[in-house]
């Protein structure tokens, strides 16, 4: 078998095969192999920050339990935050799913640098360590918002914390940079941007946000970090410094990477839908440049996580105008996939149910999000349980749900090999009612009063928070049944083929698991990905390999 | 299995000089975003402060920092015209002209090490000297990592490694400094003259 060139020079440039241990699975130049060794580390944090989860609602089973002590509680929560969003979710989506699918759907042989795409893995398990580290120095206690005048004077653990997140977001910098790159550059001849697969689009506006946005960070994270090793006063209000000038640039990131945290989710649910519909996605084009436009308008809208904080009135206008605007098109969005749906096959297959698991709980945390964009709600529930409520049910409910739909359906191209699917329903029905069952219960004793982040509560509010316990140690019983799904199918799983789903993106032309360099040939893309009904709109791909019957 | 060789055609390479070319472009946008954090601290805690500069803080010293200044543009100006020489083949002018960028960038840095041992205001001191430390101190390290970066393309200039089509190290390296040049006058507004 010989590699030939066609087409575009570039993306046929590809580093030689690798021949050792070392270079094939541990300092890997294959965007394959290091999208896996971002799910195998994000997973393992997944499990730690899980289980400070589970920790702290051991904690809540009931008012004053002394499991933790008021700073051991406000240590788990702020490593908790910090670890599922920058640890999990962030790394999952962007450097998973990002790395395995992004080259393929755009026909290349790999991104635009493989060396910076090393380091920038390489860059976040140091980092997962350093924060779960700083539990020996004191963890930090400021959530994972780390506000000062705490953070200031909190102990050594959370300039650990900086360190940490500084490394991440380098790595993120990095990352974005590169797929940005990849993206406008390697796109195989005939992809033309509206012939882009929607989660490249998804990936391209997140690398955008994560090269801008990201830096932005560190640059904060190096202020606080000087801050409280040699006492230059940015924040320090004794000094003269300004604690909501950490906010200001702190959510200046932390707003955009909002959307770092979802857009990839929405690109894998605008991939599985069509798939499992069998029909061409409803208005691609509107689904695409909502994703670019909520893009631009997540660096307008930063300080509506600051509506207590002392803005002034008219500042609080126009970040609930702009913040309500986003509505606009994630709503777009909605409509487009729920019309998708209309007229469709649809075959309910564990992909799909989690992303209609992604549809009803997102939506849900959407409609929160419109209530506390609003400023004289927000006033009132601000630092309460409802935004704890609505802010899991975006990250969990959204993000978790769209990564879990990306698992099952990308899993095949990983592997090689397809999950169980009764187990899959299982996996999916149990997540979704615990889910539920833990975070539903949570507006209504937030509306009620009851404070987050506080390590006890008034009794009044014992019953539910028990209901809300019990949810979540089963949640945290539903994972092991895909770590069960995932274990059993890598070892003798069904051989999955090519396309096991019958999908039209570039991905599902090649083999399962995908060969080191991709395509033998660079594809030549003469339509849109979508158009289920017609034939496929390539040229130098192996019509064959790709038609064999849907599992 | 036969692999195409890895030597690089002159299509291919004007390829991956586009990546590279876009990528560094997106890496000094990021790096301008970490210094527009730190100025919109810096212009957040002013408009913060009742009296500015804070009480019992001199400014730094104007005519020290503008000489200096103007020999950091004399080196954008170098540079510009090694460039230029480099386009026409004129290597003894490109070397002369390249060496004269490095000694220039390497007296900015020595105006600063003066000015920065001559001012009583410390890092840790005043608001004004945690932005002004922390700007100047962030730039001037970047005009460190220039020079070197100058001296690195002088050695692969010496060593041959630039061929007429290709010198991405050389296209880098000027935008590197253009780029040091641009934020110091962002800087030197804000810290001398604002």
């Amino acid at each position: 078998m010989s590699v030939t060139n066609v087409g575009h020079p570039a993306s046929s440039h590809i580093h030689p095969p690798p021949d050792t241990f070392i270079k094939k699975y541990v300092f890997s130049l294959d965007h394959k192999v290091i999208a896996v060794q971002y799910f195998i580390t994000g997973g393992l944090f997944f499990v730690l920050a899980g289980l400070l989860a589970e920790l702290m609602r051991v904690q809540l089973m009931g008012p004053n339990n002394h499991v933790l002590s008021i700073s051991t509680y406000n240590q788990a929560y702020s490593v908790h935050g910090s670890a599922m969003v920058w640890l999990v979710i962030i790394p999952l989506l962007t450097g998973g799913f990002g790395n395995l699918v992004m080259p393929l759907q755009i026909g290349a042989r790999d991104v635009a640098f493989p060396w910076l795409n090393m380091i920038s893995f390489w860059l976040f398990p140091p980092a997962g360590i350093l924060l779960f580290a700083s539990f020996l120095y004191g963890a930090p206690q400021a959530g994972w918002t780390e506000y000062p005048p705490f953070s200031v004077q909190a102990s050594f653990g959370t300039s650990m914390w900086c360190m940490a997140i500084f490394l991440i977001g380098v790595s993120a910098t990095i990352t974005g940079l590169n797929f940005l790159v990849t993206i406008v550059k390697m796109r195989a001849p005939g992809m033309t941007w509206t012939r882009t697969p929607l989660f490249v689009w998804a990936t391209g506006v997140t690398a955008f946000l994560s090269m801008i946005a990201t830096a932005n960070l560190s640059a904060a994270l190096a202020g606080l970090f000087i801050q409280r090793e040699f006492g230059v006063p940015f924040y320090d209000v004794s000094r003269g410094g300004a604690p909501v000038l950490w906010q200001h640039v702190f959510w200046f990131y932390s707003h955009p990477a909002v959307y770092i945290m979802i857009l990839p989710a929405f690109g894998i649910v605008s991939e599985v839908i069509p798939t499992f519909v069998r029909r061409p996605i409803f208005g691609y084009k509107a689904i695409a440049y909502s994703s670019a436009t909520i893009g631009l308008l997540s660096f307008m809208v930063w300080a509506h996580h600051m509506f207590t904080s002392g803005l002034q009135h008219w500042e609080q206008f126009a970040f609930m105008v702009l913040t309500m605007l986003i509505a606009v098109p994630t709503g777009i969005k909605i409509f487009s996939w729920v019309a998708s749906l209309w007229g469709g096959k649809i075959r309910l297959d564990s992909p799909l149910l989690f992303v209609f698991g992604f549809l009803s709980t997102f939506t849900f945390g959407g409609v929160t999000g419109i209530l506390l964009a609003s400023v004289p709600v927000d006033v009132h529930e601000h630092a309460s349980y409802f935004v704890v409520a609505h802010l899991h049910y975006v990250l969990f409910g959204g993000s978790m749900f769209g990564i879990f739909a990306g698992i099952y359906y990308w899993w095949p191209k990983m592997t090689g090999r397809l999950l169980d699917e009764r187990l899959g329903k299982w996996h999916f029905w149990s997540m979704f009612v615990a889910f539920n069952a833990t975070f539903l219960p949570m507006h209504w004793i937030g509306l009620h009063g009851m404070p987050r982040r506080v390590a006890t509560y008034d009794p009044i509010y014992t019953s539910t928070n028990e209901f809300v316990s019990i949810s979540a140690f089963v949640l945290g019983l539903s994972m092991l049944l895909f770590a069960y799904n995932a274990l059993r199918s890598a070892k003798n799983g069904e051989i999955a083929g090519p396309n096991p789903w019958g999908g039209r993106t570039l991905e599902w032309m090649i083999p399962s698991p995908a060969p080191y360099y991709n395509f033998k040939e660079i594809p030549i893309v003469l339509s849109g990905p979508y158009d289920y009904g017609k034939p496929l709109p390539y040229a130098n791909v192996d019509q064959e390999l790709a038609t064999v019957p849907v599992h | 299995m036969a692999v195409h060789a890895f030597t690089m055609s002159d299509l291919e390479y004007a390829e991956i000089r586009s990546h590279r070319l876009l990528g560094f472009l997106f890496f000094l946008i990021s790096d301008c975003v970490i210094f527009g954090d730190f100025i919109f601290s810096y212009l957040y805690l002013r408009n913060a402060a009742p009296i500015w500069p804070p009480v019992g803080i001199e400014r730094p010293y104007l005519y020290l920092a503008a000489v200096n200044s103007v020999v950091l543009f004399g080196s954008g100006a170098t540079m510009h015209f090694a460039m230029e020489a480099f386009r026409h083949s004129n290597r003894t002018r490109f070397v002369g002209l390249l060496l004269a960028t490095i000694v220039l960038g390497s007296l900015f840095l020595g105006g600063q090490a003066y000015e920065y041992t001559h001012l009583r205001d410390t890092w840790a001191g005043s608001t004004f000297g945690a932005s002004f430390f922390t700007l100047t101190g962030m730039h001037g390290f970047h005009v460190f990592i220039g020079v070197i970066f100058l001296i690195t393309v002088l050695i692969q200039t010496l060593r041959g490694t630039y061929s007429a089509h290709r010198y991405f190290g050389l296209t880098a390296a000027t935008l590197y400094w253009h780029f040091v040049d641009v934020i110091w006058v962002a800087l030197f507004f804000l810290f001398y003259i604002y």
